[in-house]
C-alpha cells in the first residue's frame, strides 16, 4: 500500500531492510513505499515477523534501511550521523514501548522529565512541562510514585506522558496496549485517540490487536515485507474464523 | 546528560553487589596504603633524621657507621677546622661517636635483633634536632647508664627503664626514654662515648664525627677538605646524602610494596569490571530506551564510567577510614647497616591521595570495557532485551 501525501511527516521511499543471518539476507521489508500524513493515527499489525518493528525502528531512526530513504517531518534520516540522531530523535519523537520502559529507580515526574534533560529548559520549566504531561494523562496524584507502585495501565500512561513531554511530531507505539489488561488497554487507547483528535500528534502504532487497531484512522497490514490492502472488519472476521 | 540521581540510585537499587564491589575496592586501597604507608614510614624515618647543615664524617670506603672508623686525632683535627657552627657558649656544633651493636632479644619471642648503641657527647643532642627527654632522666658521664626511644623500649627487652641490658658481657641500666622527632636516632640506645669506647675496647677511635656547617657554602668547604686530606683517609658527605643512601638499600620494600598494589589493583578492576558488566547486562532495555529517548553514546559512557568511579571512590573511603582507624603502627626492619631501624608507618595526606588515586585508577579502567559496551550495544536489540 502507497499513499501520497503533499503534507507527509512520514515518508519510506522505496525501502528495502533485510538481516544477515549466517551470511544469509533475510528479507523483512521489500521495495517499501509509504507516505503518512501529518495528524494522522495508523495501526500497523501483521503477523510476527512481518516488519512492523521494523517499519518504526526506521521511522526512529533506531536502523537504517538496506536501501531507499526514510524522511520524518523533511528530513532524511540517512543524512545525519549517529549523535546527530540521538538529538533529533529527541526533539521529534515520542516512543511508547509494549514494557512501557519507565526507568524502575525514577519516579513517575522524573521519568517524564528524563527526555527533556536533552533540552535547554530550565529545572523549574522542566517540572512544569512533566507536570502538564502527567496531568493530560490523569496521574497528576502519581508524580512521586516509582513504577513499582504503578500498575500496568499507569505505568503505560506515565510512559505515554514521557513520550509527550517533548511536544514531539510523531509518536512511535510499539505494541502499547500487549500487556495490559482489557480496561487498562481501554484507557490507553482513548488516551492515544484524544491526543491524536485533540492535540493533532501523529501517531503510527504496531499492534497485534484489532480492538486497538479499529482505534487508529487507518489501518495498515504488513505481509511478507510489503503493505497489503486490508480493512479492519475483514481482519477482524478472519480472526473470528481462527478462534472458532 | 542522564541524571546523575539515576545512577546513583541504580546503585542502590543493586544493593549487595555494589557493597561488595565498594568492600573489594576498600580491601584493596587499605591494602595499597598499607605497602605505601610500610615504605612511606621508612623513608620519613630516613629523611626526618636529616639536617641539612650537617655532615658525617667516616672512614674512606665505609658506607655505614658500624664499619668505619676515625681516629681520635683526627676528629680533634676536624673540629678546628672553620666553617663549623658553634653552641651558645661558643662550643663547636660537632661530635665525635661511637657505634657498637648489641644483640638484644626482642619482646615478643620472635628472636634477637642487632641495635645500635651509640656513645654520644652532649654536643650530640644539639646535633639531633626535636632532642628531649621524654621520661626519666638523661644518662649521667662516666657511668653505664643509657637512654632508649620508647619506641625501643616496646620491642626489646631489657630497655625499659629501670631495666639492664648487655654490652660486651657489661650491663648497661636504661634510665631514660628520649625522642629526636622520629628519626634513625629513635631505634638507637644512647650512652656516654667514653665509657661504650672502654667497655667495646674501641678506645682511641670512634665511628664517625657529625658537624654542622654555618653554610651550605662551608658545609661544602668542609666535605672539599675533609675529603681532600690523604693522610686522614675519611670521607664526608652531608647527611642528606648519607641517609639517602640508606634508604636505598630499603628499596626492596618499596619495590615489594609497588609489586603488591599493582597486582592488588588489577585484581580489583576485574572485581570493578565484572560488576558494572553484570549491571550493564541487566540494564540492557533501559540503555536502549535511553538511546532511543535521544541520549549519545557519550552519556552513556560517561554515566556508566560514573557509576564505577561512585563505587571506587568510595571503596577509597572506606580504605583510608579502616587505614586512618589502625593509628599509629610501629614496627622494625633491618636498616642499612644490618641493624634494627624502628619506624611508624606513614598514613599522611600523600599515601591516602595515593590509594585513592588508585581506586579512581581502577574506576575508570575497570568500568570502561563495561561502558564501552554499554555504548556499543544495538538500540533495538537492547530494547528486545527482557
Amino acid at each position: 500500500m502507497s499513499d501520497n501525501h503533499a503534507e507527509s511527516i512520514v515518508a519510506l521511499l522505496n525501502v528495502s531492510k533485510g538481516f544477515m543471518r549466517d551470511k544469509l539476507e533475510i528479507p523483512v521489508l521489500t521495495n517499501t513505499t509509504l507516505h503518512i500524513p501529518k495528524g494522522d493515527f495508523v495501526a500497523v499489525m501483521g503477523p510476527s515477523g512481518s516488519g512492523k518493528s521494523t517499519l518504526l525502528n526506521l521511522c526512529a531512526g533506531l536502523d537504517r534501511p538496506t536501501t531507499g530513504k526514510v524522511i520524518v517531518n523533511g528530513q532524511d534520516l540517512g543524512e545525519l550521523s549517529e549523535a546527530r540522531l540521538s538529538k533529533w530523535r529527541s526533539e521529534n519523537l515520542g516512543f511508547i514501548f509494549q514494557m512501557y520502559n519507565l526507568m524502575p529507580v525514577l519516579s513517575a515526574q522524573e521519568n517524564v522529565e528524563l527526555p527533556l534533560m536533552l533540552t535547554p529548559l530550565s529545572r523549574a520549566e522542566r517540572r512544569k512541562h512533566a507536570e502538564a504531561s502527567l496531568r493530560i494523562v490523569g496521574l497528576s496524584d502519581r508524580a512521586d510514585h516509582y513504577p513499582r507502585q504503578l500498575s500496568g495501565g499507569q505505568e503505560q500512561r506515565v510512559a505515554i506522558a514521557r513520550a509527550l513531554a517533548n511536544d514531539p511530531v510523531l509518536l512511535l507505539a510499539d505494541e502499547p496496549t500487549g500487556n495490559l489488561d482489557a480496561t487498562s488497554a481501554q484507557e490507553v487507547l482513548d488516551l492515544l485517540e484524544s491526543l491524536n483528535e485533540q492535540f493533532g500528534v501523529t501517531i503510527i502504532m504496531v499492534t497485534h490487536d484489532p480492538k486497538a487497531a479499529r482505534r487508529a484512522k487507518r489501518l495498515l497490514h504488513l505481509e511478507k515485507g510489503s503493505f497489503v490492502q486490508a480493512d479492519i472488519e475483514a481482519l477482524e472476521t478472519s480472526l473470528r474464523g481462527v478462534a472458532r | 546528560m542522564i541524571p546523575i540521581k539515576y545512577n546513583l540510585r541504580s546503585l542502590m537499587a543493586r544493593k549487595i553487589g555494589s557493597l561488595m564491589t565498594i568492600f573489594g575496592t576498600g580491601m584493596v586501597v587499605w591494602a595499597s596504603i598499607f605497602a605505601f604507608g610500610l615504605y612511606g614510614g621508612l623513608e620519613k624515618t630516613f629523611n626526618t633524621s636529616v639536617s641539612p647543615l650537617d655532615v658525617l664524617i667516616l672512614r674512606q670506603g665505609s658506607t655505614s657507621e658500624t664499619a668505619s672508623a676515625v681516629t681520635e686525632a683526627a676528629a680533634r683535627e676536624i673540629m678546628t677546622f672553620p666553617g663549623i657552627a658553634t653552641d651558645d657558649q661558643g662550643n663547636v656544633l660537632a661530635a665525635p661517636e661511637l657505634v657498637v651493636i648489641s644483640y638484644i632479644s626482642k619482646r615478643d619471642g620472635s628472636g634477637n635483633a642487632n641495635i645500635t648503641v651509640r656513645g654520644v657527647l652532649p654536643n650530640s643532642r644539639l646535633l639531633r634536632d626535636n632532642f628531649k627527654i621524654v621520661a626519666g632522666d638523661d644518662f649521667r658521664p662516666g657511668v653505664r647508664e643509657a637512654i632508649v626511644s620508647r619506641a625501643l623500649s616496646d620491642r626489646f627487652q631489657g630497655l625499659r627503664i629501670g631495666e639492664e641490658f648487655i654490652v660486651q658481657d657489661k650491663p648497661f641500666k636504661v634510665v631514660g626514654y628520649f625522642e629526636s622527632g622520629g628519626g634513625t636516632s629513635e631505634s638507637e640506645v644512647w650512652t656516654d662515648q667514653r665509657v661504650l669506647a672502654q667497655v667495646a675496647n674501641r678506645t682511641g677511635a670512634t665511628s664517625s664525627v657529625q658537624l654542622r656547617a654555618v653554610s651550605k657554602d662551608a658545609q661544602q668547604q668542609l666535605i672539599d677538605r675533609i675529603t681532600a686530606d690523604e693522610q686522614v683517609a675519611l670521607k664526608a658527605v652531608t647527611e642528606e646524602q648519607y641517609y639517602s643512601d640508606l634508604a636505598e638499600q630499603s628499596f626492596f620494600i618499596k619495590m615489594i610494596g609497588q609489586i603488591i598494589a599493582f597486582f592488588l589493583t588489577l585484581g580489583a578492576m576485574f572485581a570493578v569490571a565484572n560488576t558494572m558488566y553484570g549491571a550493564i547486562a541487566s540494564r540492557a532495555r533501559e540503555i536502549g530506551t535511553l538511546r532511543a529517548l535521544g541520549f549519545g553514546r557519550f552519556s552513556i559512557l560517561a554515566a556508566f564510567l560514573l557509576e564505577s568511579l561512585v563505587l571506587c571512590v568510595l571503596g577509597a573511603l572506606l580504605g583510608c577510614a579502616g587505614a586512618l582507624l589502625l593509628g599509629e603502627i610501629r614496627t622494625g626492619t633491618m636498616g642499612g647497616s644490618f641493624t634494627e631501624v624502628v619506624f611508624s608507618f606513614n598514613f599522611g595526606p600523600d599515601v591516602l591521595f595515593k590509594g585513592a588515586l588508585l581506586a579512581v585508577v581502577m574506576g575508570l579502567i575497570g568500568g570502561f570495557a563495561p561502558a564501552l559496551r554499554a555504548v556499543r550495544m544495538k538500540v533495538v536489540d537492547a530494547l528486545r532485551e527482557v
